[in-house]
């Protein structure tokens, strides 16, 4: 318990420096919303009446930073993330955030659980017949994949399956423009083709680091003695593969597992920006573009917030798993 | 309409298919100045031609936003009105700058100048309804002017503050104009610019407590267009079937997806799954005008891109007018726009007159006369070792523009390469948007590559740029005349503007030409155009060269009505 109470501190702690960083790294930015609103207006409107919009907005330069700091604690605590003043000026923070957040998931979350999992699976294949055609094969190559930028993967694959092949894969966008959402058959094969690429991308490029970490495990794993005992008592090369090796040599890739998928919500940003890909990404780009505070804001916290999350479930989890951590604590080291 | 993105690896890629690509050339209308607007318009009726086609058909816009629509369509919100302006919300009357300011009445049948134009009476159109049944009136008119003196977030154009309004009364269907001072050029903005909106939805709930911040979510207007479905990737605009100009819109539906980027909005238009473009598409001919004879670009030039040279003493250099005449003189600006813009923007001249389209301002004769009608590298070249400087001793100057602007840069690198010879070295600055925007208001430049925005005639354009009370000390942001530059007798011609007659504003404007070119306080290289690309398989009635009826980029508001009562499918003809 005391060991909980402790992650549980470090977890508020945290999480408060990093709202502070957050309130005030984007004030330290070149530019001001009012510019902003200035060059997209192309200067021809009134900046003390634009200046005036962005008050009613709820933007509030004047005001003593102290004051400004502490409303804004309260409200990112509330929920109350205010109105954007970026490009998307006057749209409730939250709204346009709910918007964006099931592309976000879906995408990048499917994608992350599944490289994941094929990571794994290749990779216990692999240290299983270790030397063999498949071990030979994957690794090397997913270990060059991995290697490459993202976003040069994904302009790759839109020059070689869309532009190449006359756009029979879209390149751009979560579905076809001309759509309404409706759970229509055409509407969902529409979200998938637009899906396509993007996965794809995001798969080719993070599912080799999965598969080199379980290959090693399982090596390490094969060479212990319960797994030697297993094969003593005549069990099948299957189950011995995956209750007994896999499943132990499993456990240090899923900590990092849990992190990752604390970064799902911070979407892959160069992937959607990319594919033009409307999630939260695409959406933080948008906002530091045009100073949009409450957007950069609410934003930053969501990442912040779903790291912690993803850091203390992890922790939880771990002190349930591994007693050792929970001793070494006991003993106040 | 979106400036740019920047497409670095994408152009190494695919340069040919795939290169956004842009510029903030891409060109607002309209100032927050001030013009013209002479006389009464008598003409009483629709728009420029009488309904003579079917209804039917539908058309898809492909004009960049950057964003998801947010589906808000509030006018006086400058973020979301240029989808609801034209669409939905209707001037009073419309003028069009490419036609030397020719009005279309539209909510207003007519109106009536005092003598001194410190007065205006508009008569308002009988017979139109809100789109919700509700008529129309005169009320409605005064309401939206007093909302923006209620609500200062509303007045966009400073029309209570800069214009001098003093009052707006509505009487029967007469509404009545007060100004402090003679009003001319403000017609542009409070009769073309402003929407007028229903009194008895926007005196309301939170319409009324918030004009400015209200969302609008289901506009009510008198424009040819409803809103119907809005969602985040896509505007579906249906006709309205009481719009007062009976048998118009032709075109039943308008679709207006959410264009993230250029590159995507370019392949569209290049297929013709979109018919009516309004960005910079690089090589046009291969990636356009090739795919399909019935695809067609026409981009009228509005306003200028210039080098802005910083005239306050503290700069040494930029201050000293030889140096400015011989970097205007050195410039080849055929090949600065035949290079750097493809080809796709005209030639700007020292004067700062756009031509052709404000042809009749231009004085041809004192620019040649000025020997500013053609380069004069030698004379630049002389003008320079007066100075002491050469190509081996040159003077050092660095100009700063906009990261992202590729066709900025690509001008940028042809001017270098001309100055060079006559013995000045220019270094190439990239900045961001924001940091670029700060050294420019507070004057913290050599040179900077910029273009304004203009409005109906050369005036407001020149105004901007050159009005001594545009300016500011350095280090003070100037509103737009950030070169600085003070002078007297200039501010005088453009405090006669307002009241002249229309061949005395003319002559004003030759003037002002004319110090341009003694002074040059400004040296325009291109001029910056409506980028205007538009399919003709299936729409017909768009504006050309040859009928120039309305700015053509979909973003123009509300230059977008008049394309939009315009436009009409031929297959629904049959």
């Amino acid at each position: 318990m005391p060991y909980l109470l402790r992650r549980l501190g470090f977890f508020l702690l945290t999480l408060w420096a990093a709202l502070t960083l957050n309130f005030f790294i984007p004030r330290f930015m070149p530019g001001s919303p009012l510019q902003a609103l200035r060059d997209r207006t192309h200067n021809k409107l009134s900046p003390a009446a634009l200046e005036q919009m962005l008050t009613s907005y709820g933007f509030k330069p004047n005001e003593n930073v102290l004051v400004q700091y502490v409303d804004y604690l309260k409200n990112m605590v509330t929920g109350q993330w205010g109105i954007s003043i970026g490009a998307t000026l006057g749209e409730p923070v939250t709204r346009i955030v709910r918007q964006a957040l099931p592309w976000t998931l879906g995408l990048v979350g499917v994608t992350t659980v599944l490289a994941f999992l094929l990571g794994s699976l290749i990779g216990t294949v692999a240290g299983w017949r270790r030397g063999g055609r498949l071990d030979s094969l994957l690794p090397p190559a997913f270990v060059v994949t991995s290697a490459l930028p993202y976003f040069w993967v994904g302009l790759l694959l839109i020059l070689v399956f869309s532009v190449w092949t006359g756009g029979v894969l879209p390149s751009d966008f979560n579905y076809d423009s001309g759509m309404q959402p409706a759970f229509t058959p055409a509407f969902v094969f529409s979200v998938a083709s637009h899906a396509l690429l993007p996965a794809a991308t995001i798969l080719i490029t993070s599912i080799g680091g999965w598969i080199l970490t379980m290959r090693n495990n399982m090596i390490t794993t094969l060479a212990e003695d319960y797994v030697r005992m297993g094969r003593a008592k005549g069990l099948s090369d299957r189950r011995i593969m995956t209750a007994y090796a896999a499943r132990n040599a499993m456990l240090p890739n899923l900590a990092g597992f849990a992190m990752s998928l604390g970064f799902v919500i911070a979407g892959a940003i160069l992937v959607e920006y990319v594919f033009n890909y409307p999630g939260l990404g695409y959406l933080l780009y948008n906002a530091v573009q045009n100073t949009d505070y409450p957007l950069m804001q609410a934003l930053f916290m969501l990442f912040t917030v779903a790291v912690l999350v993803a850091v203390l479930v992890c922790d939880i989890a771990i002190a349930i798993l591994d007693p050792r951590s929970r001793e070494r604590d006991r003993s106040g080291r | 309409m979106k400036p740019t993105r920047i497409t670095f690896a994408i152009v190494a890629l695919s340069a040919s298919l795939l290169a956004a690509a842009c510029s903030g050339s891409t060109t607002a209308n309209n100032s927050t100045s001030t013009g013209n607007g002479t006389g009464t318009s008598a003409r009483e009726g629709g728009s420029t031609d009488k309904a003579s086609h079917k209804q039917g058909g539908s058309l898809t816009i492909a004009n960049t936003q950057g964003q998801t629509w947010t589906c808000q369509f509030n006018p006086f919100n400058p973020a979301v009105n240029p989808v609801s302006l034209g669409f939905v919300y209707e001037p009073l009357v419309y003028v069009n700058l490419l036609q030397d300011q020719k009005e279309t009445p539209m909510l207003a049948s007519s109106y009536q100048w005092s003598a001194d134009k410190t007065s205006i009476v508009f008569t308002m159109r009988q017979n139109v309804k809100w789109n919700d049944g509700q008529p129309f009136t005169a009320d409605d008119v005064a309401y939206t002017f007093d909302t923006m003196k209620r609500v200062p977030a509303t007045d966009l154009y400073s029309l209570w503050t800069g214009a001098g309004l003093r009052s707006v009364t509505a009487a029967g269907d007469k509404v009545t104009m007060t100004f402090d001072q003679a009003a001319g050029p403000y017609f542009f903005n409070f009769a073309n610019q402003v929407g007028i909106v229903p009194k008895h939805i926007f005196s309301t709930g939170p319409a009324a407590a918030h004009p400015d911040t209200w969302d609008d979510r289901a506009p009510v207007g008198t424009g040819p267009y409803k809103v119907d479905p809005c969602s985040a990737n896509n505007i579906q605009y249906v006709a309205n079937p009481d719009y007062w100009q009976p048998g118009k819109p032709y075109l039943a539906k308008i679709q207006y997806p959410a264009y993230l980027d250029n590159g995507p909005a370019n392949l569209d238009l290049g297929s013709g799954k979109a018919q009516w473009g309004s960005q910079f598409i690089p090589n046009i001919k291969a990636l356009y005008l090739n795919k399909s004879k019935d695809n067609h670009t026409w981009s009228p030039p509005v306003t200028n891109v210039a080098i802005v040279p910083n005239l306050d003493p503290s700069h040494a250099a930029t201050s000293k007018l030889p140096v400015r005449q011989a970097i205007t003189l050195a410039l080849d600006r055929q090949k600065i726009a035949l290079i750097g813009e493809g080809g796709q923007q005209p030639v700007a001249n020292q004067t700062g007159v756009v031509v052709p389209t404000f042809q009749k301002y231009y004085d041809q004769a004192a620019v040649a006369a000025a020997g500013y009608d053609k380069p004069n590298p030698d004379k630049a070249k002389s003008l320079m070792s007066g100075l002491g400087y050469s190509e081996s001793n040159p003077l050092k100057l660095t100009i700063i523009t906009i990261t992202g602007y590729t066709d900025w840069d690509a001008s940028l690198a042809v001017v270098k390469q001309q100055l060079k010879p006559i013995g000045i070295d220019l270094t190439v600055s990239d900045l961001a948007q924001q940091t670029f925007d700060d050294r420019l208001y507070n004057g913290n430049f050599d040179l900077a590559y910029y273009g304004q925005a203009g409005g109906p005639t050369p005036y407001y354009e020149l105004r901007q740029m050159l009005y001594s009370k545009n300016s500011a000390p350095i280090g003070k942001p100037a509103s737009f005349n950030y070169e600085r530059y003070l002078n007297k007798d200039v501010d005088a011609l453009f405090d006669k503007y307002p009241t002249a007659d229309d061949a005395g504003q003319v002559d004003i404007i030759k003037q002002v030409g004319a110090a341009m070119m003694r002074d040059v306080p400004i040296i325009p290289t291109t001029e910056s155009v409506n980028w205007f690309q538009y399919n003709t398989e299936d729409i017909a009635g768009w504006p050309t060269e040859a009928d120039p009826y309305a700015q053509p980029a979909a973003f123009n508001v509300p230059d977008v009505e008049q394309v939009l009562l315009h436009v009409y499918s031929k297959s629904a003809q049959n």
